[in-house]
Order: structure tokens, then sequence, then C-alpha cells
């Protein structure tokens, strides 16, 4: 059986785990390396881990797992290269209560402003036509419009990874 | 209270083990064999065999004769892994309810995860003949590029067979836990698992009581039947220049072909050269014709080369996803009987600058891990703490076409992601959700997990209500979906239709009827006691 102290503790950990950001629920600072990150969670582990208590009653086990999968999704965001800083910066900010909870859209939504749409008007408009074409599923005329933006402008890495993209749906397809 | 085994559920051969006295063994069948095949016979009089006894009937029972299955579990009617396996399967393949995978023998329709089970019950009685004691539950492994659909299956397998599955885990992940058992390693580890009808890879970090999958990656139809079907078809299209006479038209010569191309594949790890010989394997009016040919391992060795070099790229995937290259690896595992030859060695070898290591058997592995896991969660000790992630990711489909990611691949497990959902008209009072999971960023090429209908939702004007539905993935790999009331906190009712899958009710009758009939024919009973 589980002991009290314990019950206890993970009880009153439920109550607050909302309100606490990863670093906290990892229990490392901001200034935290790579290695020390991997440690807490290992660790975190170790403690929290629901295989540990498969034979207690389930509503305990329901507890525990819901802090598991906190941790789990801590580490997922702090060992991540890209997601780390922006979190980081979000819950230093004003907003802080509300970015607690990583959200993949964020990220999406800031790469995606920072995508590189062409400098040329004809490359510019040639992009946008692509982009309307994907949102049709004409994949054809995306790819055209994609390489007559590249020809415009050979170097744009947003152009090359659409293209990209673009060719290995339209491989897959001719496989189905 | 019965006992807690780890099962391999592998596409062409299975193995049950247990944690005896602190040691992990793998249990030997009434053959002695530590090893049986994954095959069920039906025979003419209702009864079945299954495991190494079937496979012996491929010839003569062929159409009645189910073998790899797995490779269907799971799997929807009309995808392309279905119509390849049907175009080489001796047995009949046919369309169920509910784009489902049924298998036809003596007219009667069999769901995939029925066959898996009577293959799951065979493991069950081998451990409790060993033990002399009930064996009520099982760990049992899958590939780790399985799916949603492919997890459940297996799982809904399990219980038909009277297990009470208490996890499902992924093969490599079980061969990691085999490997560092008892160790106290801290090692980064790389699992390179060929089976006979899938490929995996996984990296682990192992820090002594603590398994973490780093990164995995897969193809689910890739494995040593291809080889098979390699030497299959140049058997095949030889006879036929020689001789205009199609083997593969006939479906017990083409039985045959396949019993002779895997022999000769496991003698190619050994010798340098075999030779096939069938007598008579074709009729013909002037009467018949024999198939004698002769191969060696170079080859062969060319002919399978696409195929290993196709393991590469997923092992490319993996590194590259973990952020890893090969050099920073500390040990290289081979599981899977294919990886016991000396060709997929030697290029494994070459690809990892590593040797593989050799205390570890690649086809009892799997199943020891898992029986590690099993006594984990039984005993409450603290054995093995595994740290597993999704092979894929999870979304939801959007009105643009594209795919809302919820979570991504290689997030550890278990994890979950909210979502809110509202109506788009007043008074409306369901809200459809289509869930799947795949990498494309397009919903319709990834694999669709099935539909959820948030039902008797409130009537009220469009975008009053707020619903909060929660995805989760268990430590199983497998998806559940829960709705509450964003402002009451009560619980929406979630109806799902999973396409191809079995309901609660069908697999609750096939496990009274399996039992029943299992009680009926117990004539299977071992007679000496096995030693180890």
């Amino acid at each position: 059986m589980v002991e009290e102290d314990f019950k206890r503790q993970i009880n009153s950990l439920s109550k607050v785990i909302d309100d606490l950001d990863y670093y906290q629920i990892l229990k490392v600072d901001q200034m935290s390396f790579e290695e020390d990150i991997k440690r807490a969670y290992f660790e975190e582990s170790r403690i929290y881990h629901p295989d540990k208590y498969y034979t207690d009653p389930p509503e305990f086990q329901q507890k525990i797992t819901a802090i598991f999968k906190r941790v789990c999704e801590a580490y997922r965001v702090l060992s991540d290269p890209e997601k780390r800083p922006f979190y980081t910066k979000l819950i230093n900010g004003p907003d802080r209560k509300k970015y607690l909870r990583f959200d993949l859209r964020l990220l999406k939504a800031e790469t995606e402003k920072a995508e590189d749409e062409g400098s040329s008007p004809l490359a510019k408009k040639y992009y946008k036509m692509a982009k309307t074409a994907i949102q049709n599923k004409d994949f054809k005329a995306a790819k055209i419009n994609l390489q007559l933006a590249i020809k415009m402008e050979s170097k744009n890495q947003t152009f090359l990874d659409k293209l990209k993209e673009v060719i290995d749906i339209l491989a897959s397809r001719k496989g189905l | 209270m019965g006992r807690a085994v780890g099962i391999d559920l592998g596409t062409s051969t299975s193995c049950v083990s247990i944690v005896k006295d602190g040691k992990p063994i793998a249990i030997p069948g009434p053959d002695q064999n530590l090893i049986q095949a994954s095959v069920v016979s039906f025979l003419e009089d209702g009864n079945r065999v299954v495991g190494n006894s079937a496979k012996r009937m491929m010839i003569e029972n062929a159409e009645n004769t189910v073998y790899s299955a797995k490779r269907l579990i799971g799997r929807k009617y009309f995808s392309a892994e279905v119509k390849k396996a049907q175009a080489v399967s001796s047995y009949k393949i046919v369309e169920g309810e509910n784009q489902s995978v049924r298998i036809r023998v003596r007219d009667r329709d069999y769901s995939v995860p029925e066959v898996s089970a009577m293959v799951l019950m065979e493991m069950k009685k081998i451990a409790e003949a060993y033990l002399g004691e009930e064996v009520d539950k099982a760990v049992v492994t899958v590939p780790a590029n399985f799916n949603d659909g492919q997890r459940q299956a297996t799982k809904d397998g399990g219980t038909i067979a009277g297990l009470n599955v208490l996890r499902i885990i992924n093969e490599p992940t079980a061969a990691a836990l085999a490997y560092g058992y008892g160790k106290g390693l801290k090692q980064k580890i790389a699992i390179y698992d060929l089976g006979g009808g899938t490929f995996d890879i996984s990296i682990l970090e192992v820090g002594e009581d603590v398994y973490e999958v780093i990164s995995t990656a897969g193809d689910t139809y890739l494995g040593g039947d291809d080889f098979d079907d390699r030497l299959i078809d140049y058997f095949a299209e030889r006879f036929m220049r020689e001789h205009d006479l199609d083997i593969r038209s006939n479906r017990m010569a083409l039985q045959k072909l396949k019993n002779a191309s895997e022999k000769a594949k496991i003698e190619l790890s050994e010798k340098l050269e075999t030779r096939v010989l069938l007598p008579g394997i074709m009729e013909t009016m002037d009467g018949p014709i024999d198939l004698d040919y002769t191969i060696n391992r170079n080859y062969f060795g060319q002919m399978v080369l696409d195929l290993i070099q196709r393991t590469f790229k997923v092992c490319d995937e993996a590194l590259q996803n973990g952020r890893l290259t090969v050099g920073d690896l500390d040990a290289l595992i081979l599981v899977g009987g294919p990886t016991k030859s000396p060709m997929v060695q030697e290029a494994v070898k070459n690809y990892f600058f590593k040797d593989p290591a050799g205390e570890v058997d690649p086809e009892l592995v799997v199943s020891i891990g898992a029986a590690i896991q099993a006594a984990t969660l039984t005993e409450r000790k603290a054995g093995a703490l595994l740290l597993d992630v999704t092979p894929m990711s999870l979304g939801i489909a959007t009105a643009g076409g594209l795919m809302d990611t919820l979570i991504e691949r290689n997030t550890p497990i278990p994890t979950e992601s909210s979502r809110i959902f509202t109506t788009t008209h007043d008074n409306q009072t369901a809200v459809r959700i289509k869930v799947f999971q795949g990498e494309n960023k397009f919903y319709e090429q990834n694999e669709p997990l099935g539909e959820f209908r948030l039902a008797d939702i409130p009537p009220a004007p469009k975008g009053d209500p707020k619903i909060e539905v929660t995805f989760e993935i268990d430590a199983n790999g497998i998806v559940n979906v829960t709705a509450k009331d964003k402002d009451t906190g009560r619980a929406q009712s979630v109806q799902l239709t999973v396409s191809g899958g079995l309901s609660k009710d069908e697999i609750d009758k096939l496990r009274k009827e399996h039992k029943d009939k299992d009680e009926e024919v117990a004539t299977f009973k071992p007679t000496a006691e096995l030693s180890e």
C-alpha cells in the first residue's frame, strides 16, 4: 500500500499543478542545461511513474497518472530546442497564467509569421496562387506556381520547402 | 488469482516468457521448442491446431491454414497492405462489416483479432502446462510503429483469449528492457528490430532502472517475409521461363515453394550455397516436373539489398528525430529472426559502425522483456520504468483539409491534449470530430482512427456551447477521448465509430464462445512435466 504521507503529497500536488509551469513541475530552474532537465525527468519518473502503483486503487492511479502526464509534457517541451525558448518567453511575459501549458498552435502561428513570402511582386503572386491551389488540393497547379516563384527567387527557402512538400504529396497520391 | 506472462505475438513466430525466481525465461512448447509458429490450421472435424504443428499443415491444408495474420490486424479492407496480402495468401481474405477484414476458412468468417486470440490462447496453454497454474494476465508486445487501431485490435485479441492484457508494449522497448535487466546501465542504445513482417528502430537512453525511448520509427510492412517473397518470385520466374508454367497459380505448389524458399533463406545464413529441390511440383500432360535450383548467398544478398537499404532510411529518420548520430550510441541490439542472417548483420554493422550485443537471442528477447514488464506491474517491485513515446502524430480534420496536430510523434506517453469545440448553427445538438494518425499535413493522406460524435448538446445559440474535448494517448499507445462542458463541468457523451474495429459486445461474445469451445475440446493436455 501507498504510504499516507505520499498520498497527502499527491493530493496537494493535484490541487496546485494547474498553477505550475514546466520548470516548477520538473523542479529545475530556467537556466538549467539539457542534461539537468533529463536527469530531473528521470528522477520525477521514479516518483510518479504509474507502473509503480499498478496494484493500487484506481482513484489513486488516476491521480498519479494525471501528475505523471504533466511531468512528461514538461519534459517534452523543455527538452526541445525550439519549444523551450518559445515557452520560456511566454511564461515570463504578462500573460503567464494563460501560457502555463504549451500549445502547439501558438508555435505554428509564430513559424508561419516568419515565412518568407518573396520580395518581387511576381514571385509573391505565384506563391499566393500556389497556396490557394494547396487549399483546393490542386497539387499539380501548386507545383507549377511554386516552380514559377522559384524561377523568380531561386534562393527562397520557403518556396523550396513548399515545393518539396507538394512533390511528396503528389508522389504519395500516386502510390494510392 | 492466475499468473502473469509476457507474450511476443509475432508475424511469423510467437514466444511466451515468465520471470521465475527473479530470472526471466522463455517457456518451451509441447514440442520443446521455445518458439512457436503464429499459424492456425482449421481441420475438417471442426478442431484447430496452433503453433509449430499447424505450420506443418500449411501444404496439405493450405486453404484452411492461416499465417501472418498480424499483417492484417487493425487494417481496413481497402488498404494497400490488405490488397498485397490478398495477392500472396493461400487462405481467403474477405471484406467484413464496417470496412473490416475477415478471414474465410471452412465457410466461416473470422475477425483478425480472433485469429490472434487463437495464437495467444496457445501461448497461454504452454505457460499453464509449464507452471501447473492458471495464467490469466499478460503483457503483449506490438511493433513500435503500430497505430491506435492495430494496438486496440491486438488488445482485443488478448481479451478474446481470456487474458487480462496488463499492457501493450513496443517490441524494441521490450528488447531494451531484456538487454538492460539487472545491469544498472547508463547507455544510449539502438534496437534494430527486423521481424517477419515489420521493421522498427528505437533509440533509447537507459539510466539504471529508467528506459527512455528517445525516438522510434518503423515500417509496418517490411520484414523477413519479403525476403521469402523475393526468393519465391525468383524461383517461380525461372521455372516459368523454362517450362512455361506458373507455380504461383497453383495454391498447393505455391505453398510448397514458399516453405522451401523460407528454408533456403535460413540455410543461406549458415551456408554459402543451398539447393532447392521440389520433385514433381507441377503436373503436366507429359507427367510431373521437378524444380531443382541452387542459389548462393551473394546472389540472394543482391536480391534483397534494396529491402535492407530501406531499413536504413528508417534508421536515418529515427536518429534525425532524436537529434543523434550513430557516434552517440553505446550499444546495438538486433531483434527478430531475419537479423540472424549474415548479410543483414554485415550491413547493420557497417551502418552503425558497431558490433551487435552478442548475449541477446534475437528471437526470445522481446517476450523476455514483456515478462519483465508483467512482473514489474504485478509484483509491486520497483522494476524497470518505461518511458515510451507515441510513434505517430495524432490530429483532427479541419475545414481546409489540413490536419490540426494535437500530439506530435515521439511525444512521451501517457499524454493528453485538449481543444474546445463549439456549434456552428443555432440549437445544434451534435458535433462530429474526425481523428487521424500520421505525419502528412493533409489529413486525407493519414490513417483515419475513427469519428467521434459529441451528442446531446443542450440547445443554445451557435457558438455558445463550449465543449472541451481531451484526447489521451495512454501507456498502451491507445487513444481515448473524453469531453466535458467547459461551463458546467458536466461530462459530455462521446460516441466513437472506429472503422474496421470490433465492438465491445462482439469481443465479449467471442470471448465466451472461445471459452466454451475450449472447454469442449480440451484435448491437448501435456503428459510429461517439462524440464528447463
